[in-house]
Order: structure tokens, then C-alpha cells, then sequence
């Protein structure tokens, strides 16, 4: 165990290496900000100041060494937006997205877990055609769409919930509802899938003929093992998740990460787009490597 | 409907052929196969039916998809009060026919998904076979590159990448392939690990086989199933995100018209002229509908595995 | 139990999203009864709550008020922040800060504070702080604001609030940049005591309200400041800028009653804002003029006059006003609009249209069967800008004219203008903060246009050079409207119309937009 988890964290030094130049060539061919930062009616002369000032007329090494000079130091340089250090800029904008993800992922749990094990128990049933055909259809409805209806039917129609923003629990219902029903229609699935497999598995046949009663069988045996892929499932949907609150955060004005990169993104605040594609890596990356510990905790004939 | 019947008349003489016991020709195994599956028959019907509406849209599209017409618009559809039949689906803000601009939408979403796929297939096919056959450093470097490529999620990715670039059809497929293309190189990958330790591959390699045919004879075959399961989801997939980018505002941009754009310039129109944004909704929703059921169906029939 | 109420909702849920998506037009009706119980502003024990919230499209940027050039952070500035002038509802000039002033000689002004001034923390306004403020904008070529203050050498310090503004050349419209973005007055002791980034984070300054907090991308508070030198604002306890960039959750939290006041409400939604019970829209002329910036450069069809004169006349700027933005915009064909010095009334309000003439220009300058072209545009900055660029498209369809339009995405719109990767034509929204026609009629200029627009007019170019630094504002007035009506006649730029602002606004409270976009929580008053 120790010897893998040294391993695991050796391989995550490469990958952020990797990370880390293929953002800096995105900002290096992204060009400067320069343009962008002045009035629309800036003169060239203007532009070619700013450029200078900034040092945005160094060769790609330089720029690079600089970079990464910066980077080992956690500096990913200053925004141009906020005229601030850029990775206090991300962090402090994580708590909002991290409680949106966390909320989202406990929706989708509370949505998929019975769903997928009633459906897998009722295989071929109404049920189980509802239950298959319901999640799918969550998955194929554009996360906007969902948002913008939501707000129509329960903020202004009805005004069950608050329209946006960031407050108390209520403002969180719709956001995490919209972000988190497509993580569930896609954890249903595969909850579904890897309870049949168990309850084909001889000892659960065994069980059944024994006379066990249904529910306890699925309860006791299969729901424990059934588990074991959820965990996998949880982890390897934070990319998943990061990547909706892009959307799920604009639609609810959620004062997040979303928000605050694809502004920078708009606004070509390349410091921003660094520094947070970066935390956002790290965060999957985290996860992934907890899954996989979890994973070996949970199920302990898996050998590595 | 013509081609719903006419597989059914060639399921109905499957059923003989097979009563007289002759092994059935692929086509008619795969028919009846897929006739066994409700959701599978609805998925490839509807996805047939896409496929031949992006074809035909010339033929099929009553309108000129982009022709302004200030008279007519932000008419309903014909069965709403104010709708007629000369707009069946209604107009949009600038007066532009919507069934013909859903018609048109169908042509950009397939060849943005299809694209798309096939380029993240060639790319990672490539990586997962070097990979998995040649192992070691190779691998190593490899792998990190797809762990990379995973720890990003895909919209974010497409988002900067567009943003730089500007949002194209081809820009969008490029950024697509090469995001998508890990999922494939570890299946890839894995696959052949599993395959090069067999006996058979051990053997012809002894003999001096060369590599890259037994790459070609021996690991291709056994990975073109779980491709073809993973691509179809990645088509449905695709067109999601072309329809989130184009609400980022970095989505294909007209004159070009994708469902994704129709759906997020009417979102405005949501609660005052609601068909502008619930048609192309509801022709995504169907569409990645039906392709996720048909994908369903795929697995099942071509992974034996999973059986269930 | 539980699996019958799990399928209750989802069905309920999927079934409830189906019927708004097919009776939305009819839900707004009903909203009021909902909204009221958020709107409604009293509470338990019978007090008005006085809080005003603003929703806007986008946060501000920072607290560093030479360092943007945002119009909407502006709008939260100058709740914070005092000008030493200030333009009053019909465009004039008036003292703000400063008491009195003398004009000393062409390069200097004489300038003198209002006694009594404090700021947030307490400390007088003295002429220091005037000369902090305005040398760090004028002479640090990093920020945003530079090139507009540059143009001012030093400051001179008389006495406490005495002070002198010294130009580098004599400068007619140095009253127009000291009443604009970027003008307000920053405390000298308190940033050099504290630093500039604790000011950033913690800033004061001499206006009716002060800063609160500021969550980013979520909302910025304001309360009212208590020795304001013109009393303290009583209307509002707390006054809040909500920051929703999507439309149609801005316009559904004012249809809600969760905010009183959205700004840019896009025409789609004006009829639904105006019908529901408790909301309306108001509207005010901006000084943003929306325009097709042509490409003049030899070899282009566009280079020759008849044919923008054509294309002007092709174009119907009143059913790009009247009908795509439903009113929101007045055409026009100048750039120079009223309020603004050297505005050209005769300019205003009126547009070229005439598609026989268009047709007979263009034969008459070779192009009987008409030509193909090019016309980028942004989508989703200005009101209605995408559609308007399509309309455009199919009204020159009508003379020959093949239009292809291109859309950009801002970032990509803003660089292909740097480097001058211009097609025949650019769909472009100017605004002018300064409300000096000088401002805008410097977009002329052949050199600054060299390789942009390669548009130039010898007569256009002098008058130029004798309004740049004339000191005579009858003079200079005439000259500024001349060369608005050269450009009307020859159309280097084909001016299509002046953009409406649309805000929606709850019936509690009592707002006028004005033109420079700004949001004054002290003139908000409630009904």
C-alpha cells in the first residue's frame, strides 16, 4: 500500500509538468491582452506602451522560464483584470464552487443510488425502462436549458426558491438540482450495471435460493459491493462536474470558479486562466488518487 | 416510415430463414438483434432518420434556413393561435423559417460529432496501441500525457482553446478530437495488454512476425467493439457541448447553424416566444436521446462481457 | 412511501418543465402574487427596509479608479468617489468638488475646493490629495486611463484647497476630462500610510456612500456616509450592486421583486417586464452610436464614395431602430450626438434611405450588378448586435450587395481591429465618456486610420489640426460640426443609430437613466 501510494504521487509530479506547459503554450499563442485591456479607442502608440511595460515582447524561453520560475513559487503573475496576484483570486472563489460541486454530487448520490439498485432489481420492468429512460433523458437536456427552466417554473411561476445567487440553502437548491441531475443520470447507469453483474455472481444466487428474502439479499451482499464502483464513479466525475458549474454558475449568477474563469477567459486574463485550470487539475487529480486508495481500502482482493 | 417496414419485412423473413435453420447473413442477425431491443429500435430509427434529414435538408427544408423576412416575425407554430401553416414550427426573431433552420441544425451536429470522433479515434487507437504494445518508458510518458488530458475538464479546454483561436466548425472538431481522445487510448491500451500476453501474439512474435502486423491482425480486431460502444456516446456527448459552448458564446457562430445555437440565442425568447429555444431543444434532447439508447444497444450486442 | 414520492417529483418535475416551455408567454401573469412576498419592504415591527438593489451584467473590475475603463464599474464609483465637476442632467459642466476656478492662461487653471470636504476615514480633502490623484494618472503610463490624462503636466499646490492644473499644450477639453471616468479624488495620507492594495481592498473616498464589501461576481455593498459635505443620503440604509450576467435570470430576479432595479433588459423581455404588475421598463438615449466602420483602402469597392453612399442608402437605420431593436435606438448620422459639445442637431434623429438611389450610385460607379463583401460583427455586446448585422445583410441583399457576415467573439473582434485585419466592413459601437465631439470626430484623423480604414480628407485633416488645441469654444464648436457633416456626406463610417439604455425597474422607486450610464443611488428616491 505504501509503496503504491509513493508511486501514485510520483506519477502526479509529470502530469502537472505536462499541465503546466500545455497552459502556458494556450498562453502564449493566445496572444497579448493588451488590445483588450485598453479603451476601444486606444491608439497604436497606447497599445505598444502597455505591450512594452508588460514584457509581453520577450522571446517564448524567456517568457517560459519566467513562467515556471513563477510557478514553483505558486506565482502564476498578476491579473490583468484585477491588477491582483492571480492565485488568491481563484482561492478565494473555490468555497462557492466547492459547495455547489459538493451539494450537486449529493443530489446526484441521494437521485442514483436507490434509482440504480431498484432498477437493477427490477430489471426490464417499467421501472427499470422509467428509471433508465428518465436518467437518460436528464443527461441529453443541455445544463442551461434545465437551469433557465428551473428558474421559470420554481423562482417565477411558483417563487418556491430564490432566483440566483449565493445565501442561504434555498439558493442553493436549483443551481446543485441543475448541475447535479446529470451526474446522476450518468451514475444511475452505471450503479445499475454493476449491481446486475452482482446479483449474477453466484453467492447472491446462492443466497436467493436459500430462501433469503429479496430485499435483504440485495441489501446485505450486493449493495455493499455495489458500492465499490460508486466511489470509482464519484471521483472520476469531478471533471465532469467542474466543467458544469462553467454553465451552471452563469445561469444562477454563482459567485464561483466558473464565473470567474470564463470572464478571464473572455477577457483573455491569462494569469487567471493559468492559476485556475491549475487548481482545477489538481483537484481532479486529488480525487482521482483518492478513489483509488478508497478503491483498495473497499475491496481488498484488488491487488496493485 | 418506408424504411421502418421495409426492415421489418426482412426481419419477417429472418425468422424463416432461421427456422430452417441456415445461419442467417449478418444484416438479418443484426436486424433481429436489434428488434429484440425496444429502446434500440427507437434509437436507430431516430438516429436513421437524423442521418437522412442532414442529407436531404435541401430537399427538406421549405425555407431558405438564413432568409430574413421582417414581416413574419416571431410567428408560433401552426397549432398555436397566430401560427399558420406556412411556418409549421413558427419564425424566429428575425423572421427565419424554424423547421427549416432545425433541418439545416442537423447537418452541423453530426458532422461536428461524427468529426470529431473519428479524429480522437485515429489519435488515440494510435497511442493506446503504442502504449500498451511497446510498454515501459514509452508507456509511462504516454499515460501521463492521457492522465493530463484527463485532470482538464473537456468544456474548459474548448472554452480557452476557442476563445484563442475563435469559435469555428473546424476549430471546434479539432478541440474536440484532441480532448476526446484519451478515453480511447486507454481502452486501447488496456486491451492490448491483455491480448499481448497470449499465447498466440507470444507465438507469432517468436517467429518474427512483425509488429506492426500483429498489431493489424491480432490487437485491432478485439478493440473495434468497445470503439464503436464509446464513440457513439461520444457523439451524443459532443452535441451537448456544442450547445454549451454556444451559450458561453463560444459555440458555432451564424451564418453556420447548429441546434446549440438556435436553442441558446432563443433562450431569451423562453418565456415570451417559447418555440424559438424548445424545438432545437427537443430535436438535441431526442437526438442524443436516441444515440445514447442506440449506444446502449451496441454494447450489449457487440460486448459479451456484459451480457446483461 | 418513499420510492411513490421519488417518482411524484420526477414525473412532476419533467411534466411541470414541458408546460412552462408551452405556456411561458402566459406564466408572467401570475408572478406578482409570488414576487410580492419578497418585494414586499417592511418588516416585522413596521419599518421600511431601505436596502436598493441593482442588478448589473457584470462585476466591477476594481476600486483602482485610473485602472479600468468600464463603464458599469464607473456606475458603482461614483457612489464612492467625488469629480471636481460634474455634468448635470442636460450635459453642462458644473462644479462638483471644486468651489470656483480661473483660467490663468492657456495651459493653466486655477482651482479651488470646497471647504467641509471629508473622507470616509475623516480626513479633509485637500489640495494634495488633488495633486496625488491626478499626477499618478497622468504620468503612470501602465494604466487604463493614461492616455485620456496625460495630457495634464502637474499640479500645482497654492495653499490647503488651492491648487493649479498645468497641460502639457493648451487643452479645450480638459473641463470634459476631469468630469468623467476617472475622476474621482483618492485620499494621498491614507494610501501612502496603508499601501495601495489595502486601499483597494478597503477604499474610501468623498461620496455619498461607502464601501461595505465586495463578494466578487456576486455583489458590492454600499452604506450610506454619515458627514457626506452635502448631508447624509437618508433614502437608502444599504444600497447593493447584484451582478447577473444572464438575461433572463437578471429579468426573472426583477419580475420576482428580488432586485429593484436590472440594467441592459433585452427587447425580447420589455413587453413582459412592462405587463407584469409592479415592473416597467425606462429607457434614455446613450452616447454609444452603433456604425459600420467601412474600409476605404484602394482597390475596394468601398473606396469609392458613391458606394458607401450607397450602402447608406440601402440601409433602412429606422427599421433597424424601429423594428430589430423595437424602439430601443434613435438613428442617426453622426457620431457627435446631442449633449455632446459640437453636436450637429441637423445630424440627429434622421437617416438615408432610398434603395433607387442606392441602386443608381452603385451603377453609376461600375457596380450595376453589385459586388460581394465582407461585414464582422460581435455577437452579444451591443443591444441586438448579431440581428442587426443579419438585417443588414439582407437589406443590401436588395441592391446586389452579397454581405458575408462574419461574427467574432469579442476578445477575437477586438484583436482583429488591432491589427487591422479589417474586411470591407466592421459592425462597431462607440461610446464617448468624454461628451466632447472632439473625442469621437478624432476617428477621422488619417493617420490614426492609416491601415485601418485608409480613409482621408484633406479638409477633415485641418480642421482637425485647428480644433486640437484652440482654446476658442465657439470656434471650435463650429469646426467639430463641420467635419461631422463632411463625414455625413462622404461616409467613411456608415452611422446606423444611438443606443437606447433599457433598464427595469420596480414601481417602488423612482429612477431616470442618464446618459453616461451611470447609477447615482443618492438621486434613486422611492415612490
Amino acid at each position: 500500500m505504501g509503496k503504491y501510494l509513493i508511486r501514485r504521487l510520483l506519477q502526479v509530479i509529470p502530469v502537472l509538468f505536462i499541465i503546466s506547459f500545455v497552459v502556458f503554450c494556450l498562453v502564449f499563442v493566445a496572444g497579448d491582452p493588451v488590445a483588450l485591456m485598453l479603451p476601444e479607442d486606444a491608439s497604436q502608440e497606447d497599445i505598444e506602451q502597455l505591450r512594452e511595460s508588460l514584457g509581453l515582447n520577450e522571446p517564448f524561453h524567456i517568457q517560459y522560464f519566467t513562467y515556471m520560475v513563477g510557478l514553483v513559487q505558486l506565482d502564476f503573475g498578476d491579473s490583468f483584470r484585477y491588477n491582483q496576484s492571480a492565485l488568491p483570486i481563484v482561492l478565494e472563489r473555490l468555497p462557492a464552487t466547492l459547495e455547489l460541486a459538493a451539494a450537486a454530487m449529493i443530489i446526484a448520490i441521494i437521485i442514483a443510488i436507490p434509482f440504480g439498485i431498484w432498477s437493477a432489481t427490477k430489471k426490464n420492468s417499467p421501472v427499470d425502462f422509467l428509471a433508465t429512460g428518465g436518467s437518460v433523458l436528464w443527461k441529453a437536456m443541455p445544463n442551461f436549458w434545465l437551469g433557465i427552466m428551473l428558474i421559470l417554473l420554481f423562482s417565477v411561476t411558483l417563487g418556491w426558491f430564490p432566483v440566483s445567487g449565493r445565501g442561504t440553502l434555498s439558493h442553493l437548491v436549483l443551481p446543485a438540482i441543475t448541475l447535479g441531475t446529470g451526474i446522476a443520470a450518468e451514475m444511475t447507469r452505471l450503479i445499475r450495471s454493476s449491481m446486475l453483474e452482482i446479483l449474477n455472481q453466484d453467492y447472491i444466487r446462492t443466497a436467493k435460493s436459500k430462501g433469503i428474502r429479496n430485499f435483504f439479499v440485495v441489501n446485505k451482499h450486493a449493495f455493499r459491493n455495489a458500492l465499490i464502483p460508486v466511489v470509482t464513479i464519484t471521483a472520476l466525475q469531478t471533471s465532469t462536474l467542474v466543467g458544469g458549474t462553467l454553465v451552471t454558475e452563469t445561469v444562477f449568477s454563482w459567485p464561483g470558479l466558473g464565473q470567474l474563469l470564463i470572464q478571464a477567459v473572455n477577457t483573455r486574463d491569462m494569469a487567471i486562466v493559468q492559476a485556475s485550470v491549475f487548481v482545477i487539475a489538481f483537484i481532479v487529480i486529488l480525487m482521482n488518487l483518492l478513489a483509488d486508495i478508497l478503491y483498495k481500502i473497499l475491496d481488498p482482493r484488488i491487488k496493485y | 416510415m418506408s424504411v421502418n417496414s421495409q426492415t421489418q419485412n426482412q426481419n419477417q423473413s429472418v425468422t424463416s430463414t432461421v427456422e430452417k435453420k441456415q445461419a442467417p447473413n449478418a444484416f438479418v442477425r443484426w436486424m433481429r438483434l436489434l428488434f429484440k431491443s425496444k429502446t434500440g429500435t427507437f434509437g436507430f430509427i431516430i438516429v436513421l432518420a437524423v442521418i437522412l434529414v442532414a442529407i436531404f435538408a435541401k430537399f427538406l427544408a421549405p425555407y431558405d434556413p438564413n432568409m430574413i423576412n421582417p414581416a413574419a416575425m416571431l410567428k408560433p407554430p401552426v397549432w398555436v393561435e397566430g401560427g399558420s401553416a406556412e411556418h409549421i414550427l413558427g419564425t424566429d426573431n428575425l423572421g427565419r423559417d424554424m423547421l427549416s433552420r432545425i433541418i439545416y441544425g442537423s447537418q452541423i451536429s453530426l458532422l461536428v460529432g461524427l468529426s470529431a470522433v473519428a479524429l480522437a479515434g485515429v489519435i488515440g487507437v494510435f497511442v493506446g496501441l503504442v502504449a500498451g504494445y511497446y510498454g515501459g518508458f514509452v508507456d509511462n510518458v504516454l499515460m501521463r500525457l492521457v492522465d493530463s488530458f484527463l485532470a482538464i475538464p473537456t468544456i474548459l479546454f474548448a472554452l480557452v482553446i476557442l476563445s484563442i483561436f475563435g469559435p469555428s466548425v473546424t476549430t471546434l472538431i479539432v478541440v474536440l478530437g484532441i480532448t476526446n481522445w484519451v478515453q480511447y487510448a486507454r481502452l486501447v491500451r488496456g486491451e492490448v495488454l491483455s491480448i499481448k500476453e497470449r499465447e498466440f501474439v507470444k507465438a507469432a512474435k517468436s517467429i518474427g512476425v512483425r509488429d506492426n502486423k500483429i498489431i493489424l491482425k491480432h490487437l485491432l480486431p478485439n478493440v473495434i467493439s468497445p470503439f464503436i460502444v464509446i464513440s457513439t456516446l461520444s457523439v451524443a456527448t459532443t452535441i451537448i457541448l456544442e450547445a454549451s459552448l454556444s451559450f458561453l458564446g463560444l459555440g458555432i457562430q451564424p451564418p453556420t447553424i447548429s441546434w446549440g445555437g438556435i436553442l441558446s440565442d432563443g433562450r431569451d425568447y423562453i418565456a415570451t416566444s417559447w418555440w424559438l429555444a424548445t424545438f432545437p431543444g427537443l430535436a438535441i434532447t431526442i437526438t442524443v436521446l436516441a444515440i445514447i439508447f442506440l449506444g446502449d444497444w451496441l454494447r450489449d450486442v457487440l460486448d459479451p462481457r456484459s451480457t446483461n | 412511501m418513499k420510492r411513490k414520492a421519488f417518482w411524484g417529483i420526477f414525473l412532476f418535475v419533467i411534466s411541470a418543465i414541458l408546460l412552462v416551455g408551452c405556456s411561458g408567454g402566459t406564466s408572467t401573469g401570475e408572478t406578482t402574487d409570488n414576487g410580492q412576498k419578497e418585494t414586499d419592504k417592511t418588516t416585522d415591527n413596521g419599518q421600511v427596509d431601505k436596502t436598493l438593489t441593482i442588478a448589473v451584467g457584470s462585476d466591477m473590475v476594481s476600486f483602482d479608479i485610473h485602472n479600468h475603463n468600464n463603464t458599469s464599474t464607473e456606475a458603482v464609483h461614483v457612489n464612492m468617489f467625488n469629480y471636481l465637476f460634474k455634468k448635470d442632467a442636460s450635459g453642462n459642466i458644473i462644479n462638483e468638488l471644486v468651489e470656483e476656478y480661473e483660467i490663468i492662461d492657456d495651459l493653466t487653471v486655477e482651482m479651488k475646493l470646497r471647504e467641509g470636504v471629508t473622507f470616509h476615514n475623516g480626513d479633509p480633502l485637500t489640495s494634495e490629495d488633488v495633486k496625488f490623484t491626478l499626477e499618478r494618472v497622468a504620468k503612470d503610463d501602465k494604466l487604463k486611463e493614461y492616455p485620456n490624462y496625460k495630457q495634464i503636466k502637474e499640479v500645482q499646490v497654492i495653499d490647503e484647497l488651492t491648487f493649479r492644473v498645468v497641460t502639457h499644450a493648451p487643452e479645450p477639453s480638459l473641463f470634459h476630462r476631469l468630469s468623467r471616468l476617472g475622476s474621482g479624488i483618492l485620499p494621498k495620507n491614507y494610501i501612502e500610510a496603508n499601501g495601495f492594495d489595502h486601499f483597494l481592498a478597503n477604499p474610501i473616498g468623498t461620496g455619498p456612500y461607502q464601501f461595505k464589501e465586495w463578494v466578487r461576481d456576486d455583489h458590492i455593498t454600499l452604506v450610506p456616509f454619515e458627514n457626506y459635505y452635502n448631508g447624509k443620503v437618508e433614502e437608502w440604509d444599504e444600497v447593493v450592486f447584484r451582478v447577473i450576467p444572464e438575461n433572463s435570470t437578471r429579468v426573472s430576479e426583477l419580475l420576482t421583486g428580488g432586485v429593484d432595479i436590472a440594467v441592459n433588459i433585452p427587447p425580447a423581455d420589455w413587453d413582459r417586464v412592462n405587463s407584469n404588475e409592479g415592473t416597467a421598463i425606462v429607457q434614455e438615449v446613450s452616447n454609444r452610436v452603433i456604425m459600420l466602420i467601412m474600409r476605404a483602402t484602394e482597390g475596394l469597392p468601398t473606396a469609392d464614395v458613391r458606394v458607401r453612399q450607397a450602402l447608406d442608402y440601402a440601409i433602412d437605420d429606422g427599421t433597424l431602430a424601429d423594428i430589430v431593436l423595437k424602439g430601443g435606438a434613435v438613428p442617426t448620422k453622426t457620431m457627435v450626438g446631442p449633449g455632446n459639445f459640437g453636436d450637429n442637431p441637423d445630424l440627429y434623429n434622421t437617416f438615408n434611405y432610398d434603395v433607387e438611389k442606392a441602386k443608381a450610385l452603385l451603377a453609376e460607379a461600375g457596380y450595376a450588378d453589385g459586388f460581394e463583401m465582407t461585414l464582422q460583427a460581435p455577437r452579444g455586446r451591443y443591444l441586438q448586435d448579431a440581428e442587426v448585422a443579419e438585417m443588414i445583410a439582407g437589406m443590401l441583399a436588395a441592391v446586389n450587395v452579397k454581405v458575408n457576415v462574419e461574427f467574432l467573439e469579442w476578445s477575437n473582434f477586438v484583436e482583429m481591429r488591432n491589427a487591422n485585419e479589417n474586411k470591407e466592413a466592421y459592425l462597431l459601437g462607440l461610446g464617448n465618456s468624454m461628451f466632447d465631439g472632439a473625442y469621437s470626430v478624432d476617428w477621422y484623423r488619417a493617420e490614426r486610420m492609416a491601415g485601418h480604414t485608409d480613409y482621408k480628407n484633406d479638409r477633415i485633416e485641418e480642421l482637425l489640426a485647428a480644433s486640437a488645441s484652440n482654446m476658442n469654444p465657439e470656434e471650435r464648436e463650429k469646426q467639430i460640426q463641420e467635419i461631422s457633416a463632411i463625414a455625413a456626406e462622404e461616409v467613411p463610417f456608415i452611422k446606423l443609430y444611438q443606443e437606447k439604455i433599457n433598464i427595469g425597474v420596480s414601481d417602488k422607486i423612482d429612477f431616470a437613466p442618464t446618459s453616461d450610464e451611470m447609477i447615482n443611488a443618492a438621486s434613486i428616491k422611492r415612490k
